[in-house]
């Protein structure tokens, strides 16, 4: 039992980091966008393949219905 | 020591929010706009009050803010009131959002998270419809054109009640 109560106590510590709803105006700012919508994203793309000396796996084949 | 055990297991994720039949928490927060000027939600007893939850940043607060807004003035006379809660972490944000879309009910600035803690807020915007005894009866989280409906509903039946 006590082993059982250390191990809750210890697995306590891995819930997630919660971010409450009303926290999120840190994430709402536009700094925090993968993508600032000024092309970045596409530029990123471009320039990948060059770096990695490899192209591809940066999206998935297939209309997203899951059937090919 | 099971009831230690469960607490413990439960610890893990947060199921407790403030629903309806639960009395509102008597707390009190600076003004918006006069930070060393407090308002006190245990004043509001005897008025049907909405508590709303809001931010610059939440995309669905500029809808809610001008219908609250309408509201407060339609029934205002007949004892409701809207108390918006801001939660943004600046209290500027707070500002160039109320320049676009402007109201006159009373503002208050949650910065400690204090009173977001208390209500438990699971989104955003969260609004709480307290009775004239000061009791939650209504819980709206989100906000939609049926929201809308529901909350001029909800607010002229409360107003019908006894205090």
């Amino acid at each position: 039992m006590k082993g059982l109560l250390l191990a809750a106590l210890v697995l306590g510590g891995c819930a997630p980091v919660h971010v409450a709803p009303y926290e999120r105006g840190y994430l709402a700012r536009p700094g925090m966008a993968f993508d600032a919508g000024l092309g970045t994203g596409r530029a990123m793309e471009k320039i990948h393949p060059s770096k990695e000396a490899a192209s591809g796996g940066g999206s998935v084949g297939g209309g997203g219905c899951g059937c090919n | 020591m099971r009831a230690i055990l469960l607490a413990c297991l439960l610890g893990c994720g947060d199921a407790w929010a403030l629903e309806a039949g639960a009395p509102m928490p008597p707390l009190a927060a600076p003004a918006l706009d006069d930070a060393a000027q407090p308002v006190s939600l245990a004043a509001t007893r005897g008025d049907v009050v909405y508590v709303d939850f809001w931010a610059s940043w939440c995309g669905p607060c500029k809808i809610s803010m001008p219908v609250l807004e309408a509201m407060q003035q339609k029934y205002g006379k007949r004892g409701f009131r809207v108390i918006g809660v801001n939660k943004d972490v600046s209290v500027a944000d707070a500002r160039r959002f109320l320049r676009q879309v402007p109201v006159g009910f009373t503002l208050v600035h949650d910065g400690g998270d204090k009173l977001a803690r208390a209500f438990d807020v699971k989104a955003m915007p969260s609004g709480y419809l307290v009775d004239r005894r000061g009791v939650v009866r209504y819980v709206h989280r989100g906000f939609t054109s049926e929201s809308e409906a529901a909350l001029q509903r909800e607010v002229s039946s409360l107003l019908e009640e006894a205090p």
